[in-house]
């Protein structure tokens, strides 16, 4: 029943982490994004690669662990000691996505003179839209990957993708972000005779007047006219801006940029995660692997179900000072009635560990998966180079440490 | 609405069904990951059984209700899919069309605005835009009365955005004001204003589980919350590990070893591998680790001041409607109502000690 996924349970994220330019994290928020991204930047300088992790809102106790406590938009290097830094001959580090920066830069470089940048950057709308706009975040994200390899400093560039409501968001960015600043829409309400010839009907340009007088009642006029202002001023920069946006996706596009699909066992994180598969395949990007994280340990199928529930019955009993009342005694109270409990607690993780496994093959089924590593549920939240180093282990090799 | 005092390191309690769900819209938000969906509908049916009229709202197209109830997808129709329970999923292209139609009576306008793929604008890239018609359409809502003059419904659950976007996008209509100094639209921002802000109207009840990064979101959210004048009501502490062992008992299995664990579970019946008694020691020793990790982070949302309650991590083989029931009791004996299904299902006391912060 799951051919591929066991297939895909054999390999392991080991050639992407060597061979890849730029791995992506993507998936579903709260599934472990972050800590996956650190933990494959740290394989790689394990591996002996010049390694760079751009991150976006680390936990900070997971921040401090890779040395970052006061990080802003440029890279920082990643202390490694002895015990943590494989042969000695890689790199780790790290920087933080600082999306306004990124933003104004992206307007100085494309407008065509320090007064327009500045018209543009002091509008109302601009900035509202580059802090709100749905696609913005991540678009910006992929705007700095696409400086930093173009500054070829790093032999591969690790990008943690942020934490959106669907992890899809992510790929529409910059066809968003375009198609928006394109405005051809806008400018059809604003200036309805400024298009004409570009194909679009008159019936649209009488709808878009019915519009325009809601719209205006609606919002107040200031808001037009604020929106009119920011097209005018952005119009020089749109075709730099767009072309811009091509070289992004192209980059994603190409074999050496790979993503890596972050899930949790749950179903709605493996639903984003099979969608987001699909998605990949066509728009013909390419899938290095699905990481699931927190996944509990398999545990043997000895004794049979109903052996062990006969068994934590018939130990309640004799530690019960009442047999047969059917209440549990207090674990510490006898030998009988803690082994009774680790019993439970067997019945329970074996149960769990069921259910996760089956949402997973559930979850995945039927998809190509490149690769499957499943990173075992630790103790608590990982926050130091030794919790990173266990999880780059089981990426690289498949297996707990 | 946390009405009684407590010792010091514990959290205040909630009494019964009007503690936990005073307010008519609850909104519940919390890190991504932590079962906010779960949640909502435990609490949700929580009200049903309260006997208020209960509206479980989506804003997040996820379906997640309709694949835990096993329903119909969920649109912006509003369904009655269990007696006293209607569900719906509110989405930012509708609330424009009837937001249209109830202030201007412009039907016609969706025709051109579908023709001209306004709505992409209005509903996908306008500053805030989408947030707004979502906030302003739970505001219509609340306000909505039958023609009894009593409320369309009594409680309103709201599957909300997750902690780190949810005073965003409950100010939108705010961060609008900013931009539109005019209009309806404006308006109607204070009076939304006035709801969100008044904790007999509005709570928020944060979802976490007791681990680090979302035990810090859900304080850093009560802090947010509280910044922007909205009430928070209890905390629900998500997936908490019930007790099977603890310390002593430890203390006991460690000093019989693997070996003889194994032969006295043989004894009564279950014949296990010497891999699997070794494996059980192991885990009764990250289960008290774990109980104690618990332990320190359930003292960490103690000092929020906020009512906690806990949701049980229920280890069946399989999670379907019947566990949301067995949740909406869980919910229900901790305030000190009824709850039939949880009280057979696990040690209720266990889990109160826990989430009242009790040794």
């Amino acid at each position: 029943m799951t051919g591929k996924l066991e297939r895909a349970r054999q390999r392991t994220l080991a050639d992407a982490i060597r061979e890849a330019h730029i791995l992506v994290a993507t998936g579903a928020g709260g599934v472990g994004k972050t800590t996956s991204a650190a933990a494959i930047g740290l394989a790689a300088a394990q591996q002996g690669r010049r390694t760079l992790v751009l991150t976006i809102d680390p936990a900070r106790r997971l921040a401090q662990a890779m040395g970052l406590d006061a990080l802003g938009d440029e890279p920082t290097q990643v202390p490694l000691d002895e015990a943590h830094r494989g042969d000695g001959t890689g790199e780790l580090w790290a920087m933080m996505l600082d999306m306004q920066t990124t933003f104004d830069r992206l307007i100085d470089r494309h407008a065509t003179s320090p007064q327009e940048a500045a018209a543009i950057t002091s509008n109302r709308i601009y900035r509202q839209l580059s802090s709100t706009l749905s696609g913005t975040q991540e678009y910006m994200a992929m705007e700095r990957l696409h400086e930093l390899h173009e500054e070829g400093a790093f032999d591969l560039l690790v990008i943690d993708t942020p934490p959106t409501r669907s992890a899809l968001d992510f790929l529409d960015a910059p066809r968003r972000m375009t198609s928006f600043l394109e405005g051809r829409l806008l400018k059809l309400l604003l200036k309805p005779g400024m298009v004409a010839g570009r194909g679009i009907g008159k019936v649209v340009g009488a709808g878009a007047t019915a519009f325009m007088r809601v719209a205006g009642r609606v919002t107040g006029m200031e808001l037009l006219q604020d929106l009119a202002d920011f097209f005018r001023d952005f119009e020089g920069m749109y075709d730099g801006f767009k072309q811009r946006a091509e070289e992004v996706l192209a980059l994603l596009r190409a074999p050496s940029s790979r993503f890596v699909v972050v899930t949790s066992a749950d179903p709605p994180p493996l639903r984003e995660a099979r969608y987001f598969l699909e998605r990949l395949e066509q728009e013909g990007l390419h899938a290095a692997g699905v990481v699931v994280n927190r996944v509990r340990p398999e545990v043997p199928r000895d004794p049979s179900d109903a052996a062990l529930e006969r068994a934590i019955a018939a130990l309640e009993a004799a530690a019960g000072d009442d047999p047969g009342a059917g209440e549990v005694p207090a674990p510490g109270s006898s030998d009988e009635a803690a082994i009774a409990g680790a019993l439970r607690l067997l019945a329970d993780v074996r149960n769990l560990a069921a259910r996760q496994r089956r949402d997973v093959a559930a979850g995945l089924f039927g998809v190509d998966v490149p690769a499957l590593v499943e990173v075992p549920l630790l103790g608590g939240d990982v926050h130091d180079l030794a919790g990173l180093d266990a999880i780059a282990h089981t990426l690289l090799t498949g297996r707990t440490p | 609405m946390s009405g009684q005092p407590s010792a010091p390191g514990s959290s205040p309690t909630l009494e019964g069904y009007d503690g936990l769900l005073g307010p008519h819209v609850s909104i519940v938000t919390g890190k991504g990951g932590v079962g906010k969906t779960t949640a909502a509908a435990a609490l949700a049916l929580a009200g049903v059984a309260s006997g208020r009229r209960t509206l479980l709202v989506e804003v997040e197209g996820r379906q997640g209700f309709s694949r835990v109830f096993g329903t119909q997808p969920w649109d912006y129709a509003e369904r009655e899919f269990r007696p006293g329970l209607w569900g719906a999923a509110i989405d930012p292209a509708e609330s424009v069309y009837e937001y249209l139609e109830l202030f201007y009576g412009l039907k016609r306008v969706q025709w051109v605005m579908e023709r001209s793929n306004a709505l992409d604008f209005v509903t996908t890239a306008a500053p805030g835009l989408r947030d707004l018609l979502l906030v302003g359409k739970l505001y219509e809502i609340e306000a909505r009365r039958r023609p009894d003059g009593r409320r369309a419904y009594d409680l309103i659950v709201l599957d909300a955005p997750p902690t780190g976007r949810i005073v965003p996008f409950l100010q939108a209509p705010e961060a609008v004001t900013d931009i539109v100094r005019v209009g309806p639209i404006r308006r109607q921002a204070g009076q939304i204003k006035d709801m969100l802000t008044d904790p007999r109207r509005v709570q928020a009840v944060i979802v976490t589980l007791l681990e680090e990064m979302p035990v810090r979101e859900t304080t850093e959210g009560i802090d947010a919350l509280r910044a922007a004048g909205i009430a928070t009501g209890p905390v629900l502490a998500n997936q908490v590990t019930l007790p099977r062992l603890d310390p002593a008992a430890l203390g006991r299995l460690t000093a019989l070893g693997a070996e003889v664990l194994r032969e006295r579970a043989e004894e009564h019946g279950a014949r296990m591998s010497g891999r699997t008694s070794e494996l059980t020691l192991e885990l009764a020793t990250a289960h008290v680790d774990r109980q104690r990790y618990q332990a320190g982070l359930r003292a960490e949302l103690a000092t929020t001041g906020r009512p906690v309650l806990g949701l049980p991590l229920l280890a069946g083989s399989t999670f379907g409607v019947t566990d949301l029931e067995v949740l909406a009791d869980t919910l229900a004996l901790q305030v000190g109502e009824d709850g039939p299904l949880a009280a057979a299902r696990f040690d209720v006391a266990a889990l109160h000690a826990i989430t009242e912060g009790r040794p």
